[in-house]
């Protein structure tokens, strides 16, 4: 979607895992959700 | 998802972090999230409790760049300002930080603790992701910390970062993302989106 809106120069990052101990860790475990960076750039 | 009512339990669920950061929620919060989520102690620990106990990030935005001195920035979904806080150390007495939440509990949270830090090159506005109440091509950068996965029309959301983006500006941001794909009947699960 970031290439969609014309975005270039895309980066992401490692995973993360964000919810591990928490709660809705199950919830993530499931759809092996976890967290990224991400950066991307404009055109001039 | 019907948008109105995906945004509408969103914003109770915020509301009630904002209220209540220590209680049980489905995701880590405050001083141990930012740690695990790798920002520097350096950074987190001169900001006080009411600035950082309501942080709920899913990543670290600042990860694959760090902001520079003078930057015009829009954090989306600003919550109760800690990304913002943090880019407005960033981005020094000559840049400018605007952060955008819908939820009220969140905003009259984020402008106190601006006042209380003293932060004169921060301000906070009542707005939508998908409408950001940001002129066209004002901002240098646009960060974002698990904000986006919340939004039904992530298309609108990315054409509103590339609306209020300068021509070569950045976007920064972190969200979750998932490695297996998600029936039909959970995208329909608003538990499963919120929480």
């Amino acid at each position: 979607m970031l290439e969609d809106v014309g975005l270039v120069d895309i980066v992401v990052g490692p995973p993360v895992d964000t919810f591990g101990g928490a709660p809705g860790e199950q919830n993530a475990r499931a759809f092996d959700v976890y967290g990224y960076a991400f950066l991307a750039r404009k055109p001039s | 998802m019907d948008p109105d009512r995906l945004r509408s339990e969103v914003r109770d669920k915020y509301r009630d972090v904002a209220a209540h950061p220590h209680a049980e929620h489905h995701f880590h919060t405050g001083r141990p999230l930012a740690a695990r989520l790798g920002y520097p102690p350096e950074v987190v620990d001169p900001l006080p409790d009411a600035a950082v106990e309501s942080f709920a990030g899913v990543g670290n935005p600042f990860s694959l760049r760090t902001l520079r001195p003078g930057e015009s920035v829009v954090d989306i979904g600003s919550g109760a300002g800690f990304d913002s806080f943090v880019a407005a150390t960033m981005v020094g007495a000559t840049g400018r930080v605007t952060g955008v939440d819908m939820t009220p509990e969140m905003l009259a949270k984020s402008r106190a603790n601006a006042r209380a830090l003293g932060l004169r090159n921060v301000e906070f506005r009542e707005g939508l992701a998908e409408q950001l109440p940001v002129g066209t091509a004002e901002a240098d950068v646009v960060i974002s910390n698990g904000v986006i996965n919340l939004c039904a029309d992530k298309r609108a959301v990315f054409d509103e970062v590339v609306r209020v983006l300068r021509p070569g500006g950045i976007l920064q941001f972190a969200d979750i993302a998932n490695g297996r794909p998600v029936p039909e009947g959970a995208l329909r699960d608003i538990d499963l989106w919120t929480g």
